[in-house]
C-alpha cells in the first residue's frame, strides 16, 4: 500500500487529469480515474482531486460516470462546497433520455452525505417517482428513504404527500413494492403511517425476490392485527414462506408467525414443528456460516422446547473437517437435546470428541458431558473417570473442573468423584485445574485417603507457585482439611501460614494468611463455625436448569443478532451503542444516564415536554455560584409565592435529578429529614432572565411553600416557570 | 441493514471497499484486518463484533468478504447475500481470486452499485444483471432506445427472470442432477449419519415464454398416482424416494406444488438452479470403507483398508481418492495396494490412495505399515477419520427424472421438438469413516 509518498501520487494524478491530451483520449482518461478509485479503495486520501473529478463527470461514458459518482459519494462529506458544484451535473443527468443514466444520477445524488443536500434532491425524487422507467422509480423510492435518514425529523418533508405518492405507486406498479420495503424500514423509526401498506404488500409478497420478501416480513412485524380473523388471514397468506428456498426468508417468516400468534401457544408450537425441516437443512448445509447462524437459532428454540430436535440428534454430530465454531455450537445443541432415549448415543459421541486434537474442542466436549451429568449423573461420571486414565493435561484439568461443579450440584456423586481423584495431581498444570483440585481435596478431604499428602506436595512447592489464586485456594483447603484431619495437617498448615505471612509478596494472599492465623487464635470452634459451610447445594442446580422459557420471551429476538451473540453479550453491545448514539446530543450524558432510570418513563416524558409548551426555554448549562446566588437572592423581592401539596418525606436526590432534567439547578439543600427542610434552586432562560427559588417544607410534611424571585419582571415567563416547577414537584410527590 | 462491504486479500489489503451508510467509517476497514485477518488463532465465529460493529465474513480461497453493519440485522439474510455476491462475481469472471478481483475492480464496483442500494439488497439475478453490466463495460451505448427501455423494464419487470422475445434455432435443454452424499460411519460399520443434499440445475435454450413441467419419482406423487393402478404401487413404491425438504427457484409456482405437488415454471434463459433438496432415507452409499488399524508395539502401526463399491456393475465411479491419516510421529510408510496408486504425503500426515476408475460391486484393498518414531509424548493419537472423495454417474438419493415437458402456446414448437439431456452426478461431500 503506497502510504508513503502518497502526496506524489496525488500530485501526479492531478496533473494527469488536467492534461488536455489525456482528457481527449477517452481510454486514458478513464484509466486515470480508475487509478484514483484504486487509491481511494486502499485508504489514500484522494479528496484533493475533487475539482478535477467533478469535471470528469461531464462525459458520455457511463462507466466513467459511475466511477466519478462513486468518488463523489465518498468524499462529499469532506468537501461539501465543491460537491455543490457537482449537483448541477447530477441534476442534468436526472433528465437524461437514458433511464440507466437517470437512475444512476438520482441514486448518487441521494447518497451524497452532506448537509443541505435535501433541498436539491427533493424535486428530482418526486420526478423520479413519476418516471416512466421502473428502474428509475425504484431508485427514487430508496431515495425517499435516504432523504428521510438525512433530514431526521426536520420539517421539510412531512410524510403526508410522500405517502400518497408511494401508495399510488404501489397501485400502478406492483414490482416497485420490491424496494418500497427499504423506505418503510426507515419509516419505522418515525412511527409513520404503515397501515395503508400492509395489505397490498402482503398480497404481492410472493412476486418479490428473496430480499424483498425478507424485508416485507420484517416490516409486517410492526402491524398489530385488529381481530383474530385478520390475524389468521395474514398467517394463511404467508404460510408458504415457512418453506421458502431461502433460509433467511424462512427465519423471517418464523419470527413473524411467532410474534403475531403470541396469544396462541398452539399455533406457535405448530409453526416451530413446521420449520424444523428447513432449519435442519440449513444446519447441515455446506455453507458453513449459514449453518452457524441456523445452529444458534436451534439452540434458541431448544430453550423453550427441549425435546424439539431430540429425534434428530444425529444431525448434530460433528464431522472432522467442520470449522471450530460449528463444532462448538453442535456440542452445545447436543447437550441440550439429550433425553432418555438418546443419552447413550450422545454420550458415546461426546466421548469421542474428548480426545480431539484441538484442546479447546476437547474441553468443550468435557464440559458438555458435565452439563448432561446434572441429569444423568452415573453414566457421565463414569465416562469422565475413564478420561482421567488418558493422563493428558488438558483433559484432566477440564475433568477436575467439571467434577468440582458437579459435586456442588449433585451430592450423590461425591463418592465416585472422590475415588477418581487420586493421581490427578500429576497431570494438572494450569491455575483453573489446580484450584478445582485443591478445592475438592479441601472440602471432601475426609473421604480421600491421600488428600493430606497431595496438599503437602502443593505446600512444598508453594514458593514456585505462580498463580496467587491457587495459593488462596490452598490456604482455605488446608484449613478445612485441618478441621477434619488435624493430626496429618497441623504441621504443614503451620508451615504454609508461616510462608504466607513472612515471605509472600502478594498482599491478598498475605492478608488471607493473617486472617486465618487470627481466626485460629480465636479458637477451633470459631473456625469450625466459620469454615464449616455446606458442601453442596442441589437447589442451585434447579435454578441453573432454568425451567422451560416461554416462546414469547425470545420471539422478538428471533432472526436477529441476539441468538448469534448470546443475550448477555448483545445487551452490553447495544447498551454501549445507545449511549454512543445519544452521547453528543446531550450536554451531560453521564448525569442523564444516572437520572434516567430513576424517573418512570411516562413521567419523564411529561417533564421533557413541558419546557417546550410555554414560551419559556431554560438554558441547560446555567451555572451560578452559591455566593452569587445569595447576593442576588437578598437583593430581590419575592415575585411569586405559592403553596403546593406534598406528602411523605423528601428524597433530595430524586428531586435534584428531576429538576436537572428540566434544567433547574439546585444550589443548596437540607439533609433529608431536617426540620424545617429547605432547598434553593436557580435557573436561567434564553433571554438571560434569572429565576431564584426557595422551597420550604413545613413540619407536618403536607405542604411545600415555593417562593420565586426574578431579576427582570416578566409575568408570562414567570407563570410558565412556576408551572414547570409545579409539575416536577407534583410528579415527585406522586411517586413517594 | 448492510452498512458497507469490504473485500480483502489474505494479507489484509483492501481490494474493494464500498460504504453505504454513514455510521460505517474508514476505521472499520482496519479493525477487521487487525482483529480477524491478522489474528493468530483460527476463526472463532463468522460473525465478529468489534467496537459495536458486526462483521459478517466469508472466505473464498484466500479472499475475505466482509459485510459490515451497526444494526441488529438477521444473520441468515446477510450470509445469503454474501453467497449470492460470490455467485454473481463467479458468473462474471470465474474463480474468486485476488488476481481476478484486481482485474475486474471496476466491474465489481458497478455490480455493488446495482445489487446493493443504501444497504438493501436489490436485483441479484445474474441473468438480469448481465444484460446491462458486461465485462467490457456497459452495453447501452451501442443499443437503440427500445432495447434500453426493454432492459430497464426487465430489471424490475413482472417476470424478473426472463425477458420476452428470446429466439433459438434449436430448442435445447440440459438437466443436471447434482448430488453430494455425506456420511459419517462408526468403525463398526454403523451409519451414524448420512444425508444427500442435491440440486437440479437446468440450462435452457428455449424460444419464447415456455411453460415447463418437471416430474420426478417423489414418493408422495407416485403414491397418489398409484392409487389408480393398485398393482403398480408395489413396484414403483420401491423406486420412489422420500424427500425431506426441498426448495425451488423463484420461477416455480409454489401454490401448485403445495396443492398438486407438481413443479411447473417458466424458466430463466440460460443456467439456473431449479431445485434444491435433501434426503436422509434409503440412501445408496456408493462406497463402504472397512478400516482395520492394529498397533504393534509402540513404534509400529498396521493399517488395512478395504473399499467396496456398492452399485450396478455396469457403472463406473471416477476420481476416487481415499485419505488415510497417519500419526504425527510417522517416520516411514510402506504401502501395498492392488489397484491405483498410493503415496504417503508427509506434509499432509496422510496416505493418499487414488484410483482412476472402479466398476460397481468390486472391492479393493490397501495395506500399509507405518513406522513411528518413539516419543515421550503421552498424548494418544486421536485417530482422525478416513475420508473419501469420488464421483459416480448416478444419484445416490435414488432420484430419477420422470419427465420434463415443455409447452409454448404462442410459438409453433412442441414438446417433441425440444432436445433434452439429462445427466446424474453424485459426488462425495463429507464422507468419513472413523477408525
Amino acid at each position: 500500500m503506497p502510504y508513503l509518498g502518497s502526496e506524489d501520487v496525488v500530485k501526479e494524478l492531478k496533473k494527469a487529469m488536467c492534461n488536455p491530451h489525456i482528457q481527449a483520449d477517452r481510454l486514458r482518461y478513464r484509466n486515470v480515474i480508475q487509478r484514483v478509485i484504486r487509491h481511494m479503495t486502499q485508504g489514500l486520501d484522494m479528496s484533493s482531486v475533487f475539482m478535477e473529478m467533478v469535471k470528469a463527470s461531464a462525459t458520455v461514458d457511463i462507466v466513467q460516470k459511475k466511477l466519478v459518482y462513486l468518488y463523489m459519494c465518498t468524499y462529499a462529506p469532506l468537501k461539501p462546497d465543491l460537491a455543490l458544484l457537482a449537483i448541477n451535473t447530477l441534476c442534468k443527468d436526472c433528465s437524461d433520455p437514458n433511464p440507466m443514466v437517470r437512475g444512476l444520477a438520482l441514486r448518487s445524488m441521494c447518497s451524497l452525505r452532506m448537509p443541505g443536500v435535501q433541498e436539491y434532491i427533493q424535486q428530482p425524487i418526486l420526478n423520479g417517482l413519476r418516471d416512466k422507467a421502473s428502474y428509475v422509480r425504484r431508485v427514487a423510492v430508496l431515495g425517499c428513504a435516504k432523504m428521510h435518514n438525512l433530514q431526521g425529523d426536520s420539517e421539510v418533508g412531512k410524510w403526508g404527500p410522500w405517502v400518497n405518492e408511494l401508495y399510488s405507486l404501489l397501485d400502478q406498479d406492483p414490482i416497485c413494492g420490491n424496494c418500497l420495503k427499504g423506505r418503510l424500514e426507515e419509516l419505522k423509526q418515525e412511527g409513520g403511517p404503515i397501515l395503508p401498506f400492509v395489505f397490498p404488500l402482503s398480497y404481492r409478497i410472493s412476486k418479490l425476490d428473496q430480499w424483498g420478501q425478507g424485508e416485507v416480513l420484517n416490516f409486517l412485524l410492526r402491524y398489530q392485527p385488529r381481530s383474530e380473523e385478520e390475524l389468521f388471514d395474514i398467517l394463511n397468506l404467508l404460510d408458504s414462506f415457512l418453506k421458502s428456498s431461502s433460509p433467511g426468508v424462512v427465519m423471517g417468516a418464523t419470527k413473524l408467525f411467532l410474534i403475531l400468534a403470541k396469544n396462541f401457544p398452539h399455533v406457535q408450537k405448530d409453526v416451530l414443528v413446521r420449520v424444523k425441516g428447513p432449519l435442519l437443512a440449513a444446519c447441515s448445509s455446506e455453507s458453513r456460516e449459514l449453518c452457524f447462524a441456523a445452529l444458534c437459532h436451534v439452540r434458541q428454540i431448544l430453550h423453550s422446547l427441549p425435546g424439539h430436535f431430540s429425534s434428530h440428534y444425529k444431525k448434530f454430530f460433528c464431522s472432522y473437517s467442520e470449522p471450530h465454531y460449528i463444532k462448538l455450537q453442535k456440542v452445545e445443541v447436543l447437550c441440550e437435546l439429550v433425553n432418555d432415549e438418546n443419552v447413550q448415543q450422545v454420550l458415546e459421541e461426546l466421548r469421542g470428541y474428548c480426545t480431539d486434537v484441538s484442546a479447546d474442542f476437547a474441553q468443550a466436549a468435557i464440559f458438555a458431558i458435565g452439563g448432561i451429568a446434572r441429569t444423568y449423573t452415573d453414566q457421565c461420571v463414569q465416562i469422565l473417570t475413564e478420561l482421567l486414565g488418558l493422563r493428558q493435561e488438558h483433559i484432566t484439568t477440564a475433568v477436575v473442573q467439571t467434577f468440582r461443579d458437579l459435586v456442588w450440584l449433585c451430592p450423590q456423586c461425591t463418592e465416585a468423584v472422590c475415588q477418581a481423584l487420586p493421581g490427578c495431581e500429576e497431570n494438572i498444570q494450569d491455575s483453573e485445574g489446580k484450584q478445582a483440585l485443591i478445592w475438592l481435596l479441601g472440602v471432601h478431604g475426609e473421604r480421600i485417603p491421600n488428600a493430606p499428602y497431595v496438599l503437602e506436595d502443593f505446600v512444598e512447592n508453594v514458593k514456585s507457585e505462580t498463580f496467587s489464586a491457587v495459593k488462596m485456594e490452598l490456604l482455605t483447603a488446608l484449613l478445612r482439611l485441618f478441621l477434619s484431619r488435624p493430626a496429618e495437617c497441623q504441621d504443614m498448615l503451620g508451615r504454609l501460614l508461616y510462608y504466607c505471612i513472612e515471605e509472600e509478596k502478594d498482599m491478598a494472599v498475605r492478608d488471607r494468611g493473617l486472617f486465618y492465623y487470627r481466626l485460629l487464635l480465636a479458637g477451633i470452634d470459631e473456625v469450625k463455625q466459620i469454615l464449616g459451610s455446606p458442601k453442596s447445594d442441589p437447589s442451585l442446580g434447579l435454578l441453573e436448569d432454568q425451567a422451560e422459557r416461554p416462546v414469547n420471551s425470545w420471539a422478538s429476538d428471533f432472526n436477529t443478532l441476539v441468538p448469534v451473540y448470546g443475550k448477555a453479550r448483545w445487551a452490553t453491545i447495544s447498551k454501549l451503542q445507545r449511549t454512543e448514539r445519544h452521547g453528543p446530543e446531550l450536554p451531560n450524558p453521564a448525569s442523564f444516564a444516572t437520572s434516567g432510570p430513576l424517573i418512570p418513563e411516562e413521567n419523564k416524558e411529561r417533564i421533557q415536554e413541558l419546557p417546550d409548551s410555554g414560551a419559556l426555554t431554560l438554558v441547560p448549562n446555567h451555572q451560578i455560584t452559591a455566593e452569587c446566588f445569595e447576593k442576588t437572592w437578598l437583593s430581590l423581592k419575592v415575585a411569586h409565592q405559592q403553596v403546593l401539596p406534598w406528602q411523605g418525606a423528601v428524597h433530595p436526590d430524586t428531586l435534584q435529578m428531576a429538576l436537572q432534567v428540566v434544567n433547574i439547578q439546585t444550589i443548596a439543600m437540607s439533609r433529608p429529614g431536617a426540620q424545617p427542610w429547605k432547598a434553593y434552586l436557580s435557573a436561567q432562560d434564553d433571554s438571560g432572565c434569572l429565576f431564584l427559588t426557595e422551597l420550604l417544607l413545613d413540619r407536618e410534611h403536607v405542604e411545600m411553600q415555593v417562593s420565586v424571585k426574578q431579576n427582570e419582571a416578566r409575568t408570562e415567563t414567570l407563570s410558565s416557570f412556576i408551572s414547570v416547577l409545579e409539575t416536577v414537584i407534583g410528579t415527585i410527590g406522586d411517586i413517594k | 441493514m448492510i452498512g458497507g462491504l469490504f473485500i480483502y486479500n489474505h494479507k489484509g489489503e483492501v481490494l474493494i471497499s464500498r460504504v453505504y451508510r454513514d455510521d460505517i467509517g474508514r476505521n472499520a476497514v482496519d479493525a477487521f484486518r487487525v482483529n480477524v485477518i491478522h489474528a493468530r488463532q483460527q476463526v472463532r465465529s463468522p460473525v465478529t463484533n468489534i467496537a459495536r460493529t458486526s462483521f459478517f465474513h466469508v472466505k473464498r480461497s484466500n479472499i475475505w468478504l466482509a459485510a459490515v453493519t451497526k444494526q441488529n440485522v438477521n444473520a441468515a439474510m446477510v450470509f445469503e447475500f454474501l453467497y449470492k455476491m460470490c455467485d454473481v462475481m463467479a458468473a462474471y469472471f470465474g474463480k474468486i481470486s485476488e488476481e481476478n478481483i484486481k482485474n475486474n475492480f471496476v466491474l465489481i464496483y458497478e455490480l455493488l452499485d446495482e445489487i446493493l442500494d443504501f444497504g438493501y439488497p436489490q436485483n441479484s439475478e445474474t441473468g438480469a444483471l448481465k444484460t446491462f453490466i458486461t465485462q467490457q463495460g456497459i452495453k447501452s451505448q451501442h443499443q437503440t432506445k427500445e432495447e434500453q427501455s426493454q432492459i430497464t423494464s426487465q430489471v424490475t419487470g413482472q417476470i424478473g427472470w426472463r425477458r420476452e422475445g428470446i429466439k433459438y434455432r434449436r430448442n435445447e435443454l440440459f438437466l443436471d442432477v447434482l448430488e453430494s452424499v455425506n456420511l459419517l460411519m462408526s468403525p463398526q460399520g454403523q451409519v451414524l449419519s448420512a444425508h444427500v443434499s442435491g440440486r437440479v440445475v437446468m440450462k435452457s435454450y428455449l424460444s419464447g415464454m415456455p411453460e415447463c413441467k418437471f416430474g420426478m419419482n417423489d414418493k408422495i406423487v407416485i403414491e397418489k398416482q398409484g392409487k389408480g393402478a393398485a398393482d403398480e404401487t408395489g413396484k414403483s413404491g420401491k423406486q420412489s424416494i422420500a424427500i425431506d425438504d426441498c426448495t425451488f427457484h423463484q420461477c416455480v409456482r409454489l401454490s401448485k406444488f403445495d396443492s398438486e405437488r407438481s413443479i411447473s415454471f417458466i424458466p430463466p434463459d440460460g443456467e439456473f438452479e431449479l431445485m434444491r433438496y435433501r434426503t436422509t432415507k434409503d440412501i445408496i452409499l456408493p462406497f463402504r470403507v472397512i478400516p482395520l488399524v492394529r498397533e504393534v508395539g509402540r513404534t509400529k502401526l498396521e493399517v488395512k483398508v478395504v473399499i467396496k463399491s456398492n452399485f450396478k456393475p455396469s457403472l463406473l465411479a471416477q476420481k476416487i481418492e481415499v485419505r488415510i491419516p497417519t500419526p504425527l510421529n510417522t517416520s516411514g510408510v510402506q504401502v501395498i495396494c492392488m489397484k491405483g496408486k498410493a503415496k504417503y504425503k508427509a506434509s499432509e500426515n496422510a496416505i493418499v490412495w487414488k484410483i482412476k476408475r472402479m466398476a460397481g460391486m468390486k472391492e479393493s484393498q490397501i495395506s500399509a505399515e507405518i513406522e513411528l518414531l518413539p516419543t515421550n509424548d503421552k498424548k494418544k493419537w486421536a485417530r482422525p477419520p478416513i475420508s473419501m472423495n469420488f464421483e459416480v454417474p448416478f444419484a445416490p438419493s435414488g432420484l430419477k427424472v420422470r419427465y420434463l415437458k415443455v409447452f409454448e402456446p404462442k410459438l409453433n414448437y412442441s414438446d417433441h421438438d425440444v432436445i433434452k439431456w439429462v445427466r446424474y452426478i453424485g459426488r462425495s461431500g463429507i464422507y468419513e469413516t472413523r477408525c
